[in-house]
């Protein structure tokens, strides 16, 4: 909220993930697979962060520990000064409540066999609170029309169940908004509206935006952060602007010079 | 060398791809963009015999003097492979798991007549020609011990191996992560005999391309040279497409083109745009057509 | 989106439909009482009200068959749904905790009770319990309980991988609540397909154990026991034997072609192609 702006909302602390390949030998367990190294980082409340980095990089991970869903092998989590690592789901209600996420494939992350009215409330239905009007306040939010409500996810084209998402990740009222790539499935003429949409509602609603993409450029355009994340650790971080216009770290400057761009082409 | 003359897919009674029509000369690279559901895939599908059941094209394609379109799949076997191969999206899936990458490519070499021994040998070639490194090594791998530019690669040896006059690829470097679809394009491009390249993504298509054709609603709505399209737009569609896609200063606002794609099938009648147009008038009910020698558009309205 | 309707199905659907009006039909209305033993018209061939004949002790085979459907039905209602009611839950249980205890523990006990024939389950029960429809049933039911739990267990699995179920553990959804609202409703094509090839296999289990002698006892009729009892004139008048035999064949084929049908059908990677991606 803007009068605590600038202070740190989300501090994560040497966050390491080891997982265990399934074993192919009775004697030997099985390989050790470092997803996450020793991460640290700081998300400061009203702040738009990114997270950049390729497939394995370790950011689908680091993600998924942000928001509980998953367990970190080391390290620690504080939301809000609280820990969250280590507390089981019903010790958790008050992460879920201020911390809400859009995932990247809205094909895949809407249930097909529930009907947008139900998936728009589900979080408030989880928390147990009231819905009452606010599934078509959200949907309006969203630039949804009320008689969508009705509808099944499948008879909406991609851009409008990412606004279906995002209408739900805002039901409850959340203090951060987690987007994870969250317009890399979108066709390029409705990215923009997309994106458009979620720093209109950052600004409106002064959330806290955590934003993970493989595309520095789509990063630039959202955040003033960003940390730069390779082989499960963060190679590089700082202001969006510094980081793309004098890349430190040799990797970032592999991956700003491997994304072709049409500035660079024509 | 290949020429297309008035494609036209349908499903039932709904029309996917419409009068697409176009020429591929040897050794010319040529993109097809298009947003989902512009009937690009399908235009490369088709030209393949690969079209999905229930659907079926019409028109005519001819590569190097034989008909693509409208012929019996026994010939079309024989064609494809070796006179046109298609690389795809997803490496991961394309590749047979339980078959050693060098028997993959040897194979569709002894398909179409080639000696065993030969083959063989000619995979390890080929496998170097795709720069993997120490193809020898590498043949007798599994495809899930590779990484997924590495299986992309090998999709493109077999790809090449009957050494085709058209390759065509249908988003080849989607699933791959940036710094691999860097050295993965300038591949395609140096290798590729002529070359059919489609893609959602307009830089993708600028790096490898010579010519573009832009498609939306199962029409081409604009065609012509890759720097002159883009940099001189004239369908309302593509200046819209070109200006979405540049990411514009944090705090502003990005250009966006109104609605969404239409459903296939639902797009509307005339100019397929007209309805996410701004520029929109009565005269777009009527079909425009695709005018101009070189850089041709399909507009009632065209920019500049 | 639903897929298109196939000829199997239909013909399935023709199937059960048949067996299941002939068994309310026989609630209100019969040719003939089915068990009335009747001297008079012993090995009575077809025809004048009799429309396939009686057999040995007089009684009308047709509406023998009409009443048989009954037991059908009701031992296959009874054994699917046990084992639906005990199988999916275990198996959802086993797939949305796959490497815990509990899922080991689950599925190795179901492997066990998998091993087990049923028809042999419902002879050892029968030999405890008294043999009849009840005990026949059960047995049927609970030897099905892993084929149920298997087939839960395995959507389960696949369900809980996907995205949605991870946006709902992130919108707050307990276990239980993911359980009903998601999983349940995602899984539930794959259990109907299982239900109608289990109602198949339960129908030959009945039959055959009526035939044994352990299933439905007399004089409640039976397709089973009308092929009992038509044994020994199998050479005689084979058509005793032939109309419950063809009934239960008829009907085995019908629960199969329905479960395959409404697997092609409810499938969505079977359903009709989008035009693109």
């Amino acid at each position: 909220m803007p009068t605590h702006a600038g202070t740190p909302l989300i501090e994560a602390r040497d966050l390491t993930r080891v997982y265990r390949r399934p074993r192919s030998s009775l004697t030997r367990q099985g390989e050790a697979v470092h997803a996450l190294r020793e991460v640290s980082l700081t998300v400061r409340r009203g702040e738009r962060f990114g997270i950049v980095g390729e497939s394995g990089s370790g950011k689908s991970t680091l993600l998924r520990l942000l928001c509980a869903l998953d367990q970190p092998t080391s390290g620690s989590i504080r939301f809000d000064g609280q820990e969250i690592t280590g507390r089981p789901e019903r010790a958790l209600k008050f992460l879920r409540h201020s911390l809400q996420i859009v995932f990247q494939d809205p094909m895949s992350s809407l249930d097909p066999r529930m009907r947008v009215r139900d998936l728009v409330a589900e979080p408030l239905v989880a928390l147990g609170e009231p819905v009452g009007g606010r599934v078509g306040e959200l949907l309006d939010a969203v630039g949804l029309p009320a008689s969508a409500a009705d509808r099944y996810p499948h008879q909406f084209s991609g851009g409008q169940r990412q606004r279906i998402a995002i209408a739900r990740a805002l039901a409850p009222r959340p203090q951060v908004l987690v987007a994870d790539e969250p317009v890399s499935a979108l066709d390029v003429s409705v990215r923009g509206q997309i994106l458009n949409l979620l720093a209109d509602l950052v600004d409106e609603l002064g959330l806290t935006l955590v934003f993970v993409s493989h595309d520095l450029s789509v990063v630039r355009h959202v955040c003033e952060s960003v940390a730069v994340m390779n082989d499960g650790s963060i190679v590089e971080t700082g202001p969006v602007d510094e980081v793309w216009a004098a890349p430190q770290h040799a990797y970032t400057r592999t991956l700003l010079q491997a994304v072709p761009t049409l500035e660079g082409l024509l | 060398m290949l020429s297309v003359d008035g494609l036209t897919v349908r499903a039932d009674a709904v029309e996917l791809v419409r009068e697409v029509s176009f020429d591929i000369a040897p050794g010319e690279r040529v993109g097809l963009i298009g947003e989902s559901g512009s009937g690009k895939s399908l235009t490369a599908l088709s030209l393949m015999g690969l079209l999905p059941e229930g659907v079926r094209a019409s028109g005519t394609a001819r590569l190097g003097g034989r008909d693509l379109v409208g012929v019996p799949e026994g010939r079309i076997k024989d064609l494809r492979g070796r006179e046109v191969s298609m690389v795809f999206q997803e490496p991961m899936t394309a590749l047979n798991p339980l078959m050693r990458v060098g028997a993959q490519v040897a194979e569709v070499m002894t398909l179409h007549g080639r000696p065993r021994a030969e083959a063989r040998t000619r995979a390890v070639e080929l496998l170097d020609r795709v720069r993997l490194p120490r193809p020898a090594q590498l043949a007798r791998s599994y495809p899930h011990q590779l990484s997924g530019g590495q299986r992309q690669r090998v999709m493109l040896a077999i790809a090449l191996a009957n050494e085709p006059g058209l390759l065509i690829c249908d988003e080849p470097t989607t699933a791959l992560d940036v710094t691999v679809q860097k050295q993965m394009l300038e591949l395609i491009a140096e290798v590729a005999p002529a070359l059919l390249f489609i893609t959602h993504d307009l830089a993708v298509v600028a790096s490898v391309c010579e010519r573009v054709l832009v498609m939306y609603g199962g029409r081409v709505v604009e065609s012509g040279p890759i720097r002159e399209v883009f940099t001189r737009p004239r369908h309302r569609y593509t200046e819209g497409l070109l200006a979405a896609s540049k990411l514009t200063p944090r705090g502003t606002r990005l250009p966006t083109i109104k609605g969404s794609v239409p459903a296939a099938g639902r797009f509307p009648e005339g100019c397929v745009f007209s309805n996410r147009c701004p520029h929109a008038t009565q005269r777009c009910e009527t079909e425009p057509e695709l005018t101009g020698e070189g850089h041709a558009h399909a507009c009632w309205h065209p920019a500049d | 989106m639903r897929g298109r309707v196939n000829a199997g199905l239909i013909a399935g659907a023709v199937l059960v439909g048949i067996v299941v009006l002939a068994a309310l039909v026989s609630f209100v209305w019969t040719p003939h009482d089915p068990t009335l033993v009747d001297a008079a018209n012993k090995l009575r061939e077809p025809g004048g009200g009799y429309l396939l004949g009686a057999d040995k002790f007089g009684r009308d085979t047709f509406s023998q068959l009409m009443v048989g459907a009954r037991t059908t039905l009701y031992v296959g209602i009874v054994a699917v749904g046990i084992a639906a009611l005990i199988g999916t839950p275990l198996g959802m249980i086993a797939g949305m905790t796959p490497r815990g205890w509990l899922s080991e523990l689950i599925m190795r006990v179901n492997d066990l009770v998998f091993a087990f024939p049923a028809l042999l389950l419902a002879v050892m029960l029968g030999a405890v319990y008294g043999a009849g429809t009840l005990t026949a049933m059960i047995a049927i039911g609970v030897a099905t309980v892993p084929a149920f739990a298997r087939v839960a267990r395995a959507a389960t699995m696949q369900v809980m991988v996907t995205d949605y179920i991870l946006a709902a553990r992130a919108a707050g959804r307990r276990r239980a609540a993911i359980a009903v609202r998601h999983v349940l409703p995602n899984i539930g094509s794959m259990l109907i397909v299982q239900a109608s090839v289990s109602f198949a296999i339960a129908i030959l289990a009945e039959a055959a154990l009526s035939f044994l002698g352990f299933g439905t006892r007399p004089p409640i009729p039976s397709w089973g026991r009308m092929l009992q009892e038509s044994q020994e004139l199998l050479f005689s008048t084979p058509r005793l034997a032939l109309w419950p035999g063809l009934a239960i064949a008829l009907a085995v084929l019908g629960f199969n072609l329905l479960g395959d049908g409404l697997r092609d059908y409810l499938d969505p990677k079977l359903r009709r192609i989008r035009a693109e991606r």
